[in-house]
């Protein structure tokens, strides 16, 4: 519609300058004509250099756009029936977008920030990528975090010091916010669910069940491969673990670890070397129903991943605790004693943080662990990603990372081999 | 002058004893100052209450197998609605109509299921309440927590325990717990165990208008969170996990409605010192008040005839 329009403009402007030259010499008013004929071809010139040269402007305009909505709910746009769909309306307000550009838009950012891919951006890029980073994810700085187990607050004292555990935590970002209906939708639209090199082999034949209420690739309360009306900004749920995965793969990232989380939450403070200071809500000691969607909180629901913002961890990631459980990446029962190691017919996946329907707030501080089959595709289970700061370049601290990837690496196979020995 | 007194104090007694306590459950008689009634163990306190407020408490049972989450249902139920203050809300009356609501929480809230229901109905836990509903009227409900096991035994074997028999005669409605999980596994007893269970209802004795057949019949799926399409259509879920019952129920019960309910998100095994034991991985009730709320409705509609 707007190409014709432009089109018939274009056309309409042409036609008068012509149409004035001829009258004018015919009627012998050909300096009028003239006049007319150069105004037309004036509003020609006009219009043609609105339409050009402001590539910075184009590549901003998304991004900006994206960054200072306060909150996604003022401008996002439903996807029902009779609207054009996400990926239509993207498509046309950004069909001249270049490559970098559409994946920051895409929230794929850490791709872009890769060191193999980061070198061939331009300074520019390569800065607004940096900063889209910082704004979608918050740091969790390195140091240790104690885990403890389930039962941590029945033991007594003694036996309650012998079960927890110091683990060391790499420097992380981690995502502000639980991954949104909207953000899971381009996964979808942009065929994740065939991109079979994002899922674990094993899965394979399972991500052909991976589908909604009408049997469309997708999460389970879908319908036709779309998110309900006014849940653009709600935390993505009913699917599973594998597709939490998969999704973190095709943005980049990966899931956070069990102790990634605890860390981010916690927030632990090293002022005694055995046991750092940590808190039990990501706000401090005492629950408040007024700072987590729990039960009790006066929602039946989820709510949008934006709000409780007063709820923020020390780092500013929002609804660490309430509103959907997160998938980790770690085992359920990875902290348990042995006395006290709960069995399961399939062995499940560590869930943090509550939900909306966790009934007490004994359940859902920071270091409570529960569980779900990774298969499990539930109401009030969502996700959101992390990313290791070696995982990405780093302007300021380039070289300093560079010479440091190999001691992480090191690191992390250690820690990884500590995880895995504790499950 | 302290001798008189004491003279006339056990005269009172005496004169007192002489009359029968009627147990509000079994209507037998006990002396005034007895705990449970003699005859079928419920709480005299029941009776006590109902005479001296004037109240003539409803009745509404729990039954099922055992391991069907009857203590953890009624646990959850009266926690729910003691907690919000919106259109239905319960109030215990009398110390005693608490201790079930705290067991069940104490124990969830350590993730730990609540003990198992011992047969002896002396320790069976009582609840009277009250009810309040905005714009209706406050309704007084007496809900016991009894054993599935006693209940199966009494089935089998009628007037074994008095008590169950008394109070099922009595009750205005029933909440049929049926074990989701194990019905979809095949497990054929929960179907038998439930169809004897109505079955028994239905052979109970009463007035032609006040038959089993006329009572509302809430049919409970519990466990559900561990079969989630049980809470998509519990209807379609009986169909095709219990045909037993819903043929029972679609010939010998007027009115009837099946319901999933779910209060832990996934369940696990610990080792005890009694062998395993089931524990909640956390605590997202579902449903719990849907039953409730409808036995409620069943019972004004049938009062309003």
């Amino acid at each position: 519609m707007q190409q014709t329009l432009k089109h018939v403009l274009t056309s309409g402007w042409t036609a008068l300058a012509a149409l004035s030259l001829v009258v004018g010499w015919l009627t012998g008013y050909w300096t009028l004509g003239a006049g007319i004929a150069l105004t037309s071809l004036c509003m020609l010139g006009i219009r043609g250099a609105r339409k050009g040269p402001t590539t910075r402007a184009n590549l901003l305009a998304p991004f900006t756009r994206w960054l200072q909505t306060p909150s996604p709910s003022a401008g996002a746009q439903s996807v029902s029936e009779d609207e054009p769909t996400l990926e239509e309306t993207t498509q046309q307000q950004h069909g001249d977008d270049s490559l970098a550009q559409e994946m920051i838009r895409y929230g794929r950012v850490a791709l872009l920030l890769r060191p193999q891919i980061a070198a061939g951006l331009s300074p520019e890029e390569l800065k607004i990528a940096q900063e889209a980073l910082d704004d979608a994810m918050a740091i969790v700085p390195d140091g240790q975090v104690a885990m403890r187990p389930r039962c941590y607050d029945a033991l007594d004292e003694g036996t309650a010091d012998r079960t927890e555990r110091l683990v060391h935590v790499e420097g992380l970002f981690l995502d502000r916010c639980a991954v949104t209906n909207r953000q899971y939708y381009d996964f979808v639209a942009g065929g994740g669910y065939e991109q079979m090199s994002l899922w674990d082999e094993a899965i394979w034949p399972a991500v052909l069940t991976f589908v909604d209420r009408t049997g469309q690739p997708g999460p389970r309360f879908w319908s036709a491969g779309r998110f309900a009306k006014g849940q653009e900004d709600h935390p993505v749920v009913g699917l599973s673990w594998y597709e939490a995965c998969a999704y973190s793969r095709w943005v980049g990232k990966r899931l956070p670890t069990d102790a990634e989380w605890v860390k981010a939450a916690a927030w632990p403070v090293a002022v005694d070397r055995d046991r750092p200071l940590q808190r039990r809500f990501p706000w401090g000691d005492s629950m408040d129903r007024r700072l987590a969607n729990i039960w009790g909180s006066g929602h039946d629901g989820t709510v949008p991943v934006q709000s409780f913002r007063a709820g923020a961890s020390a780092s500013g990631a929002l609804q660490l605790v309430g509103n959907v459980w997160e998938w980790t990446s770690t085992s359920f029962g990875a902290w348990e004693p042995a006395a006290r190691k709960i069995e399961t017919d399939t062995p499940l996946k560590s869930i943090r943080g509550g939900a909306f329907d966790t009934y007490f707030e004994m359940q859902v501080h920071s270091q409570f662990q529960s569980g779900a089959q990774p298969l499990d595709r539930k109401h009030n289970i969502g996700f959101r990603c992390a990313l290791g700061f070696c995982d990405v370049v780093n302007q300021a601290a380039d070289g300093d990372c560079h010479a440091s990837e190999e001691k992480h690496e090191n690191k992390q196979t250690h820690g990884s081999q500590l995880e895995e020995a504790t499950a | 002058m302290r001798a008189n007194g004491m003279l006339e104090l056990d005269s009172y007694r005496l004169a007192a004893y002489t009359v029968p306590c009627p147990c509000y459950i079994c209507g037998g008689g006990n002396n005034y100052d007895a705990e449970l009634c003699r005859h079928c163990h419920a709480p005299m306190a029941l009776a006590h209450q109902a005479a001296s407020q004037k109240l003539h408490p409803r009745m509404l049972a729990a039954i099922g197998p055992s391991g069907a989450g009857k203590t953890v249902y009624l646990g959850m139920l009266s926690d729910l609605l003691s907690r919000q203050d919106e259109s239905l809300q319960l109030l215990a009356r009398g110390a005693f109509s608490i201790r079930l609501q705290q067991q069940t929480m104490a124990a969830l809230s350590q993730c730990e299921f609540p003990e198992k229901t011992p047969n002896e109905p002396d320790r069976w836990n009582w609840m009277h309440c009250q009810v309040l509903r905005k714009k209706k009227k406050a309704v007084e409900l007496i809900m016991p927590d009894l054993a599935g096991e006693s209940l199966l035994e009494e089935v089998d074997h009628p007037n074994t325990f008095p008590v169950i028999r008394a109070f099922l005669t009595k009750c205005a409605g029933v909440l049929v717990l049926i074990d989701a999980p194990r019905a979809e596994a095949g497990q054929s007893d929960e179907d038998f165990h439930t169809m004897k269970l109505i079955s028994y209802l239905c052979e109970l004795p009463a007035e032609r208008d006040n038959s089993w057949h006329n009572h509302p019949i809430a049919l409970v799926f519990t466990k559900a969170d561990q079969c989630e399409h049980c809470f998509d259509d519990p209807a379609a879920f009986a169909k095709r996990h219990t045909p037993g019952l819903v043929q029972q129920c679609r010939e010998r019960v007027k009115r009837h409605e099946y319901f999933a309910v779910g209060v832990a998100g996934a369940v696990g095994r610990r080792i005890h010192q009694h062998g395993r034991v089931h524990v909640p991985l956390r605590v997202e009730p579902r449903g719990i008040v849907e039953p409730f709320k409808w036995l409620l409705e069943e019972l004004d509609a049938k009062a309003s005839k």
